[in-house]
């Protein structure tokens, strides 16, 4: 198990610094960086003070280097001008231009927020859609089964920025609840009160609906596979054979059995978090990462945008680990490692 | 089992976002100058915060209020019209004290304008956090400034001399104080002339460049504590307007703030902690960030503006006070501005209107759009505000630059060539266009000056901007662009297609809509048009460097001038302007970078800007301004299309002398700047709770 898990974290490890350099190389492929840009604008614009802030900036952040070295110094494999190693290694997570701030406090504030939204989606997504997929498996081709299906496709098929858009009107023509953002504007930059967290929660119900809606057809229609895939198997019939009450017999083994896929899930869920809401977040203007990341990489924010894509490779990989963990757990007949133990 | 590598990287690129979700929306962002110049946005809490920063030299009135809660203001507001000294500890000193002896007395009836009563917060929009710079474009508070008319008034002065355009003497307000209460004087003056502006280390590349003449810095004296006094020995006739102008290049700083901070005034050990705790190089770069005038993001920072911010990103609600002693009053002797607090949130550029139509904003023009119009209209009844549709003066809304020093040799042949622009510019039927982009209610013609302006000839807008396809194909023959391939498009001397591919930013629909119409028209005589979007730097870097054949963006920002303002827009010595980047290379680098312009029309163009620059004759200056305009329309050196898009203006029926119709531009009106929005008031409603 140790041997496993070791050799696992040296295969994340790779795995890793491969994404970071192919994140590096990706952003820095269009012409020029955030920094140029600035400088060219500011001097056409006879703007001194702001040109030599930043040449002081470039010159700082090895903006004026060749593009391998850039990517070393970043993940903290190369030392920076004053001799040290300053990197993603060592917990620097760099500097943002365009907010002339450290990344770390960039992302800070949306990285919770956007935690809550998504966490609420994935609740909302399993909460609705268990209970209609073993509905609908247990009866299939009934008409419920049917309704369900056509209603969870439409959710499928809707455009979410449009739904978004749409409900985000009558949210506001027919519950007052104002337009955009996780809370009323009133209350940003003030402490957490009972009324600020209401605001929040009522935000929060039409990003959920409409991420949401596109997730739950989708896992209504897995579940009821993978439910149908058992119940047919000769286990069920034994156990109903025996007498075994019908709800037990579906929830303590079909049920189990069909959640498989959904741990083995865990590793999609987690990144997901992070990146699941982007363009609803947009149209919604939610201070959430997606929003934050899309403008970075529209400036060449290089490190902003290099943090939150290498942010959410990272959590791509730790989901990996943990549902193969937690399948085996699970499921004694998988083995891990599969080095013929 | 192992790690699949597919679903690794499939959810790796999920994390990209969607092309699909365009970000910005237009705003006229782009063209303001300094629009996009984060780095010197800088935040700064730390060092704004720590105890040692905090303001030096405490105000007598103890301060401001902490930020309360929305209601607890709502409260105040309401209060405040029965007990306006309610609102700030600073205002328990009676209006009297706090002002000048000699305020600026504003006659609101003659305006046209209502006495107001004080009171209330407005809340109004902006799509990202460095936007809320523009509040001091918008409240408009200049040493000089211009008012309805466009006539330079003193403002914050109380008056000033201006002999020749060479001499200028200013004489300050006695008893004039900064929101902090400490004196507003000559000392402020000389602080930014000489040891900002001349100190090598906070402007390395020296003073701005309106202040010299031939390179020569005027003299400078300080009179005396309430007078000042600049002298050039050649005429500076730039001098006034680019006080005047919507983004102030702030020639006066509050000294004894800004000293604790400047190497000459303080001990390097004093400094050395705080420039260690903001984290930067040194006490320069401390320095250039604590004095953020314009960006307002040092809320430690005095100001003579109307309000003042409170808060420093990152929020998502910026908040600005009113300025206990702000100079203006209204005829009854009451202090402006009426407005308590201004509220600025933060929300998506997309959804600006749909905040507006929710009645979410008190005041918004910023970031709307023609194209909103309806959405806007649909929701004044139910939330009691009124869209203003203003004109906007500006050259043409949608111009196309044919880059006449493109790297390329055969396009710029071409595009040196009078007739090609000429047959482009009469190849556009600017009759449909106006019906498409503008509902029909724009003007036809170049790019020019509008009606409005003194400076204004008809013939400038309708010479060569005819609708004469024949005409057009005739010139194109004359060129030699004779030969055609199977599909009817003209090829160029070296055999290539005539394709011309035409740049844009691509934030505004309405340049691409209006774009794919103009690639009809030119196809009937032969000229193919290909629209290629790209991002603002991108194309500006292509622009610059000669990549680019044409670019299509929005025409003339100071479409509205007067004689005294300068021209120089219309002459090859600025860069950003498309038509002829390296030109204006080659005059910003005094030669070092870019070529040096070599079409005698545009050298012309040059002389002229040199002789505006040289003469304080307003008679003169405004031939100059005629001849230059003859030159644009003549050379077609940009090819205008329509003008006149409509600016809505949202504003809650109860916001008062909010104007019903006025010209609204970014240079000289300053957005609303010149409508002066301190005198905007609540009226009363009792039906409608203030926000």
């Amino acid at each position: 198990m140790i041997r496993y898990l070791a050799r696992r974290f040296i295969t994340m490890a790779v795995t890793l610094l491969i994404i970071s350099a192919v994140v590096f190389v990706i952003i820095k492929l269009p012409p020029g960086d955030f920094l140029t840009n600035q400088i060219a604008e500011l001097r056409s614009q006879g703007e001194a003070a702001s040109v030599a802030k930043a040449q002081f900036l470039m010159q700082q952040y090895g903006l004026d280097r060749p593009v391998w070295e850039q990517y070393l110094r970043w993940v903290g494999l190369w030392p920076n001008p004053e001799g040290a190693f300053n990197g993603l290694i060592q917990g620097n997570w760099g500097w943002s231009f365009e907010y002339d701030r450290p990344v770390r406090e960039v992302v800070g504030d949306a990285l919770w927020l956007t935690l809550v939204v998504n966490l609420a989606v994935v609740i909302f997504v399993h909460l609705v859609s268990i209970p209609i997929a073993i509905y609908s498996a247990t009866r299939q081709y009934s008409i419920g089964d049917y309704v369900a299906t056509f209603i969870g496709y439409i959710g499928l098929a809707t455009p979410s920025f449009l739904l978004a858009l749409v409900m985000l009107f009558y949210a506001n023509r027919w519950f007052e609840v104002s337009i955009g953002g996780l809370y009323d504007s009133a209350y940003s930059g003030l402490p957490w009160t009972w009324e600020k967290v209401r605001s929040l929660l009522a935000h929060l119900v039409v990003p959920t609906l409409v991420i949401g809606l596109g997730g739950t057809a989708a896992m209504i229609r897995r579940m009821r596979a993978n439910l149908l895939d058992e119940l047919g198997k000769q286990y069920v019939v034994t156990a109903r054979a025996k007498g075994l009450p019908p709800t037990r017999a579906l929830l303590k083994y079909p049920f189990r059995m069909s959640l498989n896929p959904f741990i083995a899930d865990i590793g999609n869920l987690l990144p997901h978090l992070v990146s699941g809401s982007v363009l609803v977040s947009l149209v919604l203007s939610l201070p959430t990462v997606g929003p934050i990341l899309l403008a970075a990489l529209k400036s060449q924010d290089q490190f902003l945008a290099g943090f939150i894509l290498m942010f959410v490779a990272m959590l791509t990989v730790i989901g990996m680990l943990i549902s193969d963990l937690l399948l085996a757990w699970l499921d004694p007949r998988i083995r891990l490692g599969g080095d013929g133990r | 089992m192992t790690v699949r590598f597919q679903d690794l990287f499939r959810s790796a690129a999920a994390a990209e976002p969607s092309p699909l979700c365009g970000g910005g929306r237009p705003a006229d962002a782009g063209r303001e100058r300094g629009s996009a110049t984060p780095i010197q946005g800088a935040p700064l809490g730390m060092v704004a915060t720590s105890p040692e920063a905090a303001s030096p030299l405490p105000a007598p009135s103890g301060g401001h209020p902490p930020p309360q809660r929305a209601e607890g203001w709502a409260r105040v507001a309401v209060l405040s019209v029965l007990l306006p000294l309610l609102v700030s500890p600073a205002l328990a000193e009676s209006a009297s004290d706090r002002l000048p002896k000699q305020p600026l007395v504003v006659d609101s009836t003659a305006q046209g304008r209502q006495i107001g009563k004080p009171g209330g917060d407005i809340v109004t929009l902006v799509s990202k956090a460095r936007d809320i710079r523009y509040i001091s474009t918008y409240s408009y508070t200049r040493l000089v400034g211009y008012d309805e008319t466009l006539a330079l008034k003193a403002d914050i002065l109380e008056k000033f001399e201006n002999d020749g355009d060479r001499i200028y003497t200013f004489t300050l307000r006695e008893g004039h104080r900064w929101s902090d209460g400490q004196p507003f004087t000559a000392e402020d003056i000389r602080y930014w002339w000489e040891d900002v502006a001349l100190n090598k280390e906070l402007s390395p590349s020296g003073p701005p460049e309106f202040m010299m003449v031939d390179g020569q810095p005027p003299r400078f004296e300080v009179i005396d504590p309430l007078h000042v006094r600049f002298t050039w020995d050649k005429p500076n006739p730039r001098f006034l307007p680019e006080l005047a102008s919507p983004r102030d290049p702030f020639i006066y700083r509050p000294a004894h703030y800004l000293k604790r901070f400047h190497a000459r005034y303080t001990p390097k050990a004093e400094i050395e902690p705080l420039v260690k705790q903001a984290k930067v190089k040194g006490w320069a770069a401390l320095h250039n960030r604590l004095d953020a005038m314009f960006e307002q993001t040092n809320p430690d920072l005095p100001t003579l503006q109307p309000w003042r911010v409170t808060n420093t990103a990152p929020a998502a609600r910026f908040v600005f006070v009113r300025n206990p002693y702000y100079h203006r009053v209204d005829s009854n002797g009451q202090q402006l501005p009426y407005i308590d607090k201004v509220n600025m949130d933060v929300s998506a550029g997309g959804l600006l209107a749909a905040k507006a139509n929710a009645g979410e904003a008190d005041l918004l023009f910023r970031g709307l759009n023609m194209e909103d119009i309806p959405i806007l209209r649909e929701g004044e009844r139910a939330k009691g505000y009124r869209t203003h549709l203003w004109p906007t003066a500006r050259g043409s809304e949608l111009a196309l630059y044919p880059n006449l020093t493109v790297t390329d040799p055969v396009w710029r042949n071409l595009n040196r060539d009078l007739r090609y622009r000429r047959a482009l510019s009469l190849a556009i039927d600017r009759r449909t266009l106006n019906n498409a982009l503008l509902f029909g209610l724009g003007t036809e013609g170049n790019d020019t000056v509008v009606e409005k302006s003194p400076l204004y000839k008809p013939e400038y807008r309708t010479l060569y901007a005819g609708y004469d396809p024949a005409q057009a194909s005739r010139l194109l023959d004359e060129i030699g662009l004779t030969q055609r391939n199977g599909a009817g498009i003209r090829l160029l001397p070296d055999g290539r297609e005539l394709e011309i591919v035409v740049e844009t930013d691509g934030e505004s629909s309405m340049l691409t809509d209006g774009l794919t119409l103009i690639s009809e028209f030119w196809r009937e005589v032969g000229v193919k048009l290909f629209v290629k979007p790209q991002d603002r730097t991108v194309l500006r870097n292509r622009a610059y460097s000669g990549a680019s054949v044409m670019v299509a963006a929005q025409g003339l920002d100071l479409a509205m001038p007067t004689a005294e303002m300068s021209p120089d827009e219309l002459a090859p010595v600025h860069q950003d302007t498309y038509a002829w980047p390296k030109w204006g290379q080659y005059v910003e680098t005094r030669g070092k970078e870019g070529e040096p312009c070599d079409i005698p029309e545009a050298k012309a163009l040059i002389d002229l800007n040199a002789r505006w620059m040289a003469t304080a004759d307003n008679a003169e200056q405004a031939a100059i301004w005629g001849e230059m305009l003859k030159n644009r329309a003549e050379n077609q050196w940009v090819i205008g299309t329509v003008s006149g898009a409509l600016q809505p203006v949202v504003a809650k029926t109860r916001l008062r002398n909010v104007p019903d119709t006025q010209t609204y531009s970014w240079k000289p009106t300053a957005l609303i700047g010149i409508y002066r929005m301190d005198q905007f008031f609540w009226g009363p409603n009792p039906k409608e709770a203030s926000r």
